[in-house]
């Protein structure tokens, strides 16, 4: 730690030195960036700076340009709408104070009240300062390198998931030509990652929930993946936009109900959520993985499990509740968010009147009854393709 | 100018040969198994730039999700990793090097001599993509298919049964 400063000069030293290395990072930070975005995305900041001083109002023309054309615009998709801004704060600030409202009302408690003078909607900001002004402690016998890197592949991790959500037929960030096996590629990898966590924390609550997590996520991949085979069948598409394109007369949730019940639970399953989280499980291993993690990696956790919730019921809505299609006068995104915000809702249900199952119960439901289920909703799909009943675009 | 596709290229190249040499040379058995998940990851990145997707995405789920998995679950038993101490001496490793050497200079006189890559023409027939794939695996070579299911489903009754024996062994 550093020195305990005594004299009036040894501060000044202090301020000077600190001003120096801000200046230093923030040199090393911006001079790369200006020439990656005026190589790449046509934006010169430093001509951008010389007309707001003269002329304001061109400055936000060119923000409302940067949304229309082409460099900018995928810049602007990632960043910021359907991207990680729009994400984060939706499924943080916002689906965190509606769960909380939402399970206490169910639960007749309040819920948070104080913050923010209405039903307590700054609940969350109190948080993230108190998370943010925690100090990060991290145990003696801990394996460092892996502690600090496992919340930054997490927050990897759920970014990559939330490229994949069509939000609507324009504004989407990546179509690959595969991306319903993409995102289960993507699922696969949160396994290594709670394992890891648990196993570099050095604690035993920590290493049995990473190894309840492994054990849980691993069994449900397997019926989700399969109920999302019924899908791709029905909509003879691998990509998530092909899918939704499907849907336009009629959503697959009517045609292939069971699948959608397997893929929901399955998600419940990935998510860790009550009743399935037995990997965090509060009152047995203190938050397992995550025991070890305060002040702001947990916050980071939090941001990433929530994000990665957003994208998990986007999924969903792309894969059965037919994305952004909806009646015309309102736009499309509109459509595919009120959906989404449905199913988070519904996602949210079971945290306030379910108590946590065992292990065992979990494990044999995701492995017989869930994989069977998943079989069926197969072969359902695969007769009303075979026998002509369905064809891509209507029955 | 620099395209950003091979900025990409390179990175990878630096992470599948950084995680390979980590996951053979690290003291730590667990920074080895992280170090082979990236390097797994990079190959499925170089899929991705050479316009292979689906290959890059069966990458990711059976090496990263299967594989690096089940590496990491059998590491974590065994932390002190004393069964790896015994290293080899300097003439394996300069045996070692001289074949990986050898190796990688057959490989690269191998591609240079295939007339396939030196033509600039496009060499596959052009409907040749996924559905295309599909029709030849249902299609033609159906019984491929058949024959690999079978021993598929052979091994996975053969590890059903080892674990079974064993179960049964213990008193």
């Amino acid at each position: 730690m550093s020195k305990r400063i005594t004299t009036f000069s040894a501060f000044v030293r202090q301020v000077i030195l600190l001003v120096l290395v801000l200046v230093g990072v923030l040199a090393l930070l911006s001079i790369p960036s200006y020439f990656v975005l005026k190589q790449y995305f046509d934006i010169d900041l430093l001509q951008l700076a010389k007309m707001a001083i003269s002329n304001p109002q061109s400055v936000i023309n060119f923000m409302m340009s940067t949304t229309q054309n082409e460099p900018t615009k995928s810049l602007f998709l990632f960043t910021t709408f359907p991207g990680f801004t729009f994400a984060a704060l939706f499924s943080t600030v916002f689906m965190i104070w509606v769960e909380r409202k939402f399970v206490a009302k169910i639960q007749m408690r309040v819920g948070p009240q104080y913050a923010g003078r209405v039903e307590g909607v700054f609940q969350n900001f109190a948080d993230l300062i108190k998370l943010l002004f925690k100090e990060i402690i991290i145990p003696d016998k801990a394996d460092k390198r892996i502690f600090i890197g496992v919340p930054l592949a997490l927050m990897f991790v759920s970014g990559a998931l939330l490229s994949l959500v069509p939000v609507g037929p324009t504004t989407y960030i990546a179509n690959p030509s595969v991306g319903v096996i993409l995102v289960f590629a993507l699922i696969g990898l949160s396994p290594i990652i709670a394992l890891l966590a648990g196993w570099a924390s050095n604690n035993k609550y920590s290493l049995l929930g990473g190894l309840r997590a492994l054990h849980q996520m691993v069994a449900y991949e397997i019926p989700m993946l399969i109920s999302a085979v019924g899908v791709v069948v029905l909509s003879a598409s691998l990509s998530i936009m092909g899918v939704v394109q499907a849907q336009s007369s009629i959503w697959f949730i009517l045609l292939q109900p069971l699948g959608a019940i397997v893929f929901f639970i399955a998600i419940l399953a990935e998510l860790e959520r009550i009743p399935f989280d037995l990997p965090e499980a509060d009152s047995e291993l203190v938050a397992g993985w995550q025991t070890e993690y305060g002040g702001m990696t947990f916050g980071i956790f939090q941001l990433a499990t929530y994000i990665k919730f957003y994208a998990l019921a986007g999924i969903f809505t792309a894969f059965f509740l037919g994305g952004w299609y909806g009646p015309s006068p309102a736009p499309p995104a509109f459509w595919f968010i009120l959906k989404t915000f449905i199913v988070m809702l519904a996602m949210m249900l079971p945290r306030a009147v379910l108590p946590r199952i065992r292990i065992d119960q979990l494990l044999r439901g995701g492995w017989t009854r869930l994989m069977a289920l998943s079989f069926v909703n197969l072969f359902m799909a695969l007769l009303l393709v075979s026998l002509g009943l369905y064809h891509v675009g209507g029955l | 100018m620099v395209d950003l596709s091979d900025i990409t290229f390179y990175v990878m190249i630096v992470v599948v040969i950084g995680g390979a040499v980590a996951a053979l040379e690290s003291k730590e058995i667990i920074y080895g198994a992280i170090g082979l998940a990236f390097s797994f990851l990079g190959v499925a990145a170089l899929f991705f730039l050479l316009d292979a997707p689906f290959v890059a995405v069966f990458q990711i789920t059976v090496y990263i999700g299967a594989v690096a998995v089940l590496i990491l679950f059998t590491v974590m038993l065994v932390r002190e990793g004393r069964w790896m101490h015994d290293s080899p001496g300097r003439t394996g490793k300069l045996a070692g090097v001289l074949t990986a050497a050898a190796l990688a200079l057959s490989l690269i006189l191998a591609f240079l001599a295939s007339k396939q890559l030196n033509s600039s023409e496009q060499s596959l027939p052009n409907g040749f993509n996924l559905v295309y794939i599909g029709q030849l695996i249902s299609g033609p070579e159906a019984p491929i298919l058949e024959v690999l299911a079978l021993v598929l489903a052979a091994s996975i009754l053969g590890a059903v049964m080892l674990a079974k024996v064993d179960r049964e062994d213990k008193p």
